[in-house]
Order: C-alpha cells, then sequence, then structure tokens
C-alpha cells in the first residue's frame, strides 16, 4: 500500500472536513505565534539587560592593561563595531581644601558618544568636549568637593608635581556603585599620561559572537588575562540570563502542557467525529498499522500546516515589534540591567522561532496517541452498529 | 464456498448476557446467492459479521474458499478481508470525506491496482450504476437509493469472491430496494460472486437461490447444514 496514498487521503479528509480543521489550526497556530512571541521577548529582555549593561562603559569585551605595543586599530576585527581607548591614572583631585582620590580615566570623547552610554546619565553640566581641559565626574564625587559645573579643580596624579587644572564639564550618576565611586573622567589630552599601559572597551555589532572574537585576541597576543568578556566580569547578568532562559523554556512546557490538554481533547473529538470513517475503513480490510499512519498522517499534516502559519505569525508580531520596541521602562527604572534604557526589542533566534513549533508537534502527536489506539481496539462491528 | 461449523456469539449488555447466534452451521457454494432472514435482533448482522471477519466468533469457525479466517492474525485477517470480501450496510456506508468516485476506488487502491486499470474499472461500475455523471459528487449530495448503489459499486469493484450485505434495503423505498437487489445479483452473478444478504423483504427472498431462516440467533429449517 503506497505511503503517498494515506498521506493523500489524510489531506483529504482534512480539507474537506473544513470547520474542523480551521479550529484546530487556529488553536494550535495561535499557541504557536503567541510563543514564538514570548520566546522572543524573553530573547529581548537578554538582549536589552547585556545592551544596558555594556553600553554604559566596559563594552561587549573589555581589554586590561594592554601595553602601547597593540595599537587600538589592530583590535578592530570582524564583528567589532567600536575601540574605545581609555587610559586610567590614579591621583587625587582637589577643590578649596576638599580632597578627594579617584582614578580618572582619558578618554576620546567623540568615540566614547558613539558607543558608550555614561554621557546620557548626566544630572548637571554637560559631557566632555574634545580638545578642552575638562573634568565629567560623578555626583558622589563632586559632592565630596562640593564642586559643580563650570568650577576649576586640581587633578594631582604625583604629589610631587604640581596640580593640572581641568574645568567641571558635568557631573553624572549612573546609580551603580562601580562607576559612581572614586572615578571621573577627561579627555585623553587634558593630562599628561603616566602609565603605558591603557585599557580598551571593545564594542560588538548585534548577533556578533563574543567568545569567538575573544578567542581571536587571545590567540593574536597569546596573553589570555589581557581580555575579558562581560559574561567573565558581570556573573549576576550572565546568571540572570541563563535564568532567564531556562525559566522560560520551563514555562514553554508548562503552557504547551496546559494548552495540549485543550489541543488534546480537541483532537479527540477529530479523530473520534471520524470514528464510522476509519469502522467502514476496517471493514473494507485497512489494517490496524495504516488505520495508525492514517490518523498520525492528519495530525501531522494539521500541525504542519498550522505550525507553518503560527511561524509566519509569530516572526510578523516580531517584526512589528523589532522595530519600534516595546517601552517597558515603567517596570525597569530601579533596574540597574536596565540603566540607560526599558526599551525592550523581540529578537527572533533559533531558539525562539523553532522551541515552540517543536514542542506543538511533540504534544499534538502524544495527545493522537490515545484516540488512535482507541480506533483501532475498538471492534469494528461496534463501531458500525453506532452509525 | 463458505462454511461455517458450529458459530455461536453472545453479548453482555446493560440487561445481561446476550446470545447473539448459537451453533449455526451453513453452508454457500462459489457464486450461490444465500438470504438470510429473520427478525430485528434475531441474529443476522452478527452472522454476517462473523462470516465477514468483521466480528469474532466465540466458538465455531468459519471457512471461506479454504481459509479458516478466525485463526488468522488481525493482520492477516484485514489483509484477507480487504482481498475477498465486500460490505453493504443498511445506511451510512459511504466514506463522507470522499467523492464518489473516490468511495469506489478506495478497494482497488487499497489491493494495488494500477492506476489506469482502477480508473477503468471506476468509470466502468459508474455506467452500472447508472451515476456516471455524479463520480465527483459528495455521499451528501446523494439520494438513499444513489448512496446504496455507490456502496454496491464499491463493495464489487476489486472483484471480491463474496459480497455479505446486511439488510441494504432497509433505509429504501420498495421500488428503490428492489432495483438495487435486481442490480445486485445481476453484477454478482457476473462477477461469480458469492452473496450472502441479510433481510425480511421477501421479495429479495424469492430472488436468491437458497435462503436460512434465523430465529433468537439458531437456524431454522432444513438449510442449516
Amino acid at each position: 500500500m503506497p505511503f503517498t496514498f494515506w498521506i493523500k487521503t489524510a489531506g483529504l479528509f482534512l480539507v474537506r472536513s473544513r470547520r474542523s480543521t480551521t479550529v484546530l489550526i487556529l488553536m494550535v497556530f495561535s499557541a504557536v505565534a503567541t510563543l514564538i512571541f514570548l520566546a522572543s521577548l524573553a530573547i529581548g529582555i537578554n538582549d536589552a539587560m547585556i545592551r544596558n549593561s555594556v553600553s554604559l562603559f566596559s563594552g561587549h569585551i573589555s581589554g586590561f592593561n594592554l601595553p602601547s605595543t597593540i595599537s587600538r586599530k589592530s583590535l578592530f576585527t570582524d564583528g567589532v563595531s567600536n575601540v574605545l581607548m581609555r587610559i586610567p591614572t590614579q591621583g587625587i583631585l582637589s577643590h578649596s581644601g576638599n580632597l578627594a582620590m579617584v582614578t580618572l580615566i582619558a578618554v576620546d570623547p567623540v568615540e566614547e558618544k558613539k558607543s558608550s552610554a555614561i554621557w546620557k546619565k548626566i544630572l548637571q553640566g554637560r559631557y566632555l568636549e574634545p580638545g578642552k581641559k575638562e573634568i565629567f565626574l560623578s555626583k558622589p564625587v563632586a559632592e565630596q568637593l562640593n564642586i559643580e559645573p563650570g568650577d576649576n579643580i586640581g587633578f594631582s596624579p604625583d604629589p610631587d608635581l604640581p596640580p593640572v587644572e581641568l574645568a567641571v564639564a558635568g557631573i553624572y550618576n549612573t546609580g551603580m556603585y562601580q562607576l559612581d565611586r572614586g572615578i571621573a573622567f577627561c579627555q585623553i589630552s587634558a593630562v599628561p599620561a603616566k602609565a603605558a599601559e591603557w585599557n580598551a572597551a571593545i564594542f560588538l555589532n548585534d548577533g556578533a559572537d563574543k567568545d569567538l572574537i575573544l578567542a581571536g585576541y587571545h590567540k593574536a597576543y597569546l596573553k589570555d588575562s589581557l581580555f575579558k568578556t562581560w559574561s567573565d566580569l558581570m556573573p549576576d547578568l550572565k546568571q540572570l540570563i541563563d535564568l532567564n532562559y531556562i525559566s522560560m523554556s520551563i514555562v514553554m512546557v508548562l503552557v504547551f502542557g496546559v494548552v495540549s490538554l485543550g489541543i488534546a481533547c480537541a483532537f479527540s473529538i477529530f479523530i473520534l467525529k471520524n470514528l464510522r470513517e476509519y469502522g467502514i475503513m476496517k471493514a473494507m480490510g485497512v489494517t490496524p498499522s495504516e488505520t495508525l499512519l492514517l490518523i498520525f498522517s492528519e495530525v501531522i499534516l494539521l500541525n504542519l500546516a498550522a505550525l507553518f502559519i503560527g511561524i509566519i505569525g509569530g516572526i510578523a508580531a516580531v517584526s512589528v515589534f523589532q522595530r519600534t520596541g516595546i517601552d517597558l521602562s515603567a517596570y525597569t527604572s530601579h533596574n540597574q540591567y536596565f540603566i540607560v534604557s526599558g526599551v525592550v526589542f523581540p529578537r527572533l533566534t533559533t531558539y525562539s522561532v523553532w522551541l515552540a513549533p517543536c514542542l506543538a508537534l511533540v504534544f499534538s502527536i502524544f495527545s493522537a496517541i490515545w484516540p488512535a489506539v482507541l480506533v483501532i481496539r475498538k471492534n469494528t462491528s461496534q463501531i458500525l452498529r453506532s452509525i | 464456498m463458505i462454511r461455517t461449523r458450529n458459530l455461536s456469539k453472545s453479548y453482555s449488555t446493560g440487561r445481561g448476557k446476550v446470545q447473539a447466534i448459537s451453533d449455526v452451521s451453513l453452508f454457500v457454494d462459489t457464486g450461490m446467492t444465500l438470504t438470510v432472514m429473520g427478525k430485528s435482533g434475531s441474529g443476522k448482522t452478527t452472522l454476517l459479521n462473523c462470516i465477514g471477519g468483521i466480528e469474532r466468533p466465540d466458538t465455531g469457525s468459519v471457512e471461506c474458499f479454504g481459509v479458516d479466517i478466525h485463526a488468522l492474525s488481525n493482520r492477516d485477517l484485514s489483509l484477507f478481508q480487504r482481498r475477498n470480501a465486500g460490505f453493504v450496510f443498511q445506511a451510512g456506508n459511504l466514506l463522507s470525506y470522499l467523492t464518489v468516485s473516490e468511495n469506489i476506488a478506495f478497494p482497488l487502491v487499497l489491493n494495488a491496482i494500477p492506476n489506469k486499470e482502477k480508473d477503468r474499472r471506476v468509470l466502468e461500475l459508474l455506467e452500472k450504476i447508472e451515476l456516471s455523471d455524479a463520480a465527483r459528487a459528495m455521499p451528501n449530495e446523494l439520494s438513499g437509493g444513489e448512496a446504496q448503489r455507490v456502496a454496491f459499486a464499491r463493495a464489487i469493484a476489486h472483484c471480491p469472491k463474496m459480497l455479505l450485505a446486511d439488510e441494504p434495503t432497509a433505509s429504501l423505498d420498495t421500488e428503490t430496494g428492489k432495483n438495487l437487489v435486481g442490480l445486485m445479483f445481476a453484477l454478482g452473478k457476473e462477477e461469480k460472486c458469492t452473496i450472502i444478504i441479510s433481510t425480511h423483504d421477501q421479495e429479495i427472498i424469492k430472488l436468491s437461490y437458497k435462503s436460512l431462516d434465523i430465529r433468537d440467533g439458531k437456524v431454522k429449517g432444513p438449510e442449516n447444514e
């Protein structure tokens, strides 16, 4: 008996029982499209947390104590969008007798504005401007020194040397201890460099593989300790993202578990509605295995149709919000992982696109087992008597 | 030939155990026509179901053309049915999602008849049952008589050795029923098919080669072998 005959017959059964097929397709379609969107949203939330955390200051990969033999230009490889050069200098800030111990980080303000976001956290004044001897410092440091934008302060990298005078350009507050305590910024030429080493904040394009780029750096510069990714530097964020993936997967399995009860009932009704047909076929000599093949072909064909439009629907919904984003600022304003922006952009990945359809197919096949076995086990004469 | 020996079958119902047929032995020679008559609930359907392999008897055997069909496994019984048997039931015979021609072609596909031969046979049968114009019609578009004619055409499409018809005229008016049975007997003879038909219609009984009266599951009269 040709396999294609049963597939064709299953297709005819589905096409010609339009109403039931449509209802079932709609059930599976809505579940799949919704879960694709939710999975993409979960990915988008993870992306937003990473983006917020790395864009504020550190970049996706941080380079520490890089020798001057490694140039900024040499760190641009495939997938790297920008490399920010930062030269840290320890010293003392002084103003009207007030002192504060800081790490003054010399930066290129133009490049910083392109990739990092610390300048967006300004409370007073403005960010650094190229060519000016200015300082941009945090609110706690400004309070310690009792200064405001426009004031002049002194910076002494070495107690034996006279302080360098800098004008206060602006005051920022990130809410993050590491960036608000003992840190200030100036532009590279404003302070004479004391150390020959520099730090790098490396920003990657969307979708670039940080581990691959890191491996490239390790290979090129032979020193593993020079470069670290955001997941090494922020293990708490890494754990949170892993937790998010796991909880989303569990939620999807649970949701599909519940949805599958509804789908199982609908499939049972759908299959048992055709009990009469299976009875007639059995009387004509259709074997139990052929009956099973027919029933599962119906379920699989119906699912493939539903999954196809479910995937299209889910992708379409994600595409709309992928451009505009979903502003969740009201729920993220006090969260350090959303410090720059609470806008979430859902993103499609292999995980978000295929998890829901695979679950739908598996659950549907499982839900068809009981009615299929019932059809096989039910006596043909019992079926025919009920006609 | 078809032979049953001491065939018995009972059912458990809400009203206790019901003996549907008891110790039925009969013999029908190849190409002959047997009418099983009896009142409703007399066991006609159970007897036909046991002969056709639709139902397994509690005791006794059914030998169809040299094969003890209830000694076969479920799969082998299905394969035997598809090659050698054709069924016509009281009503609701057709696969409702298939067209008239697809219904008639179904047993031909099951028996792996090549497409060309299958199409020829379907057209031939449609002509014989005078429903050539309804080839693409769905079963719900047919009248009761037309549906039974299609069911009959489907039952004999693959040239089975036996045709079992369980009160095929029960849902039809007298004239339509008479025409259907006439067609059934004529085509059965043409196809050299052994026909067993259950009915309480005296007109049909007159047309058959041999008849058998069944009462309360037991065969009455000399036809009981």
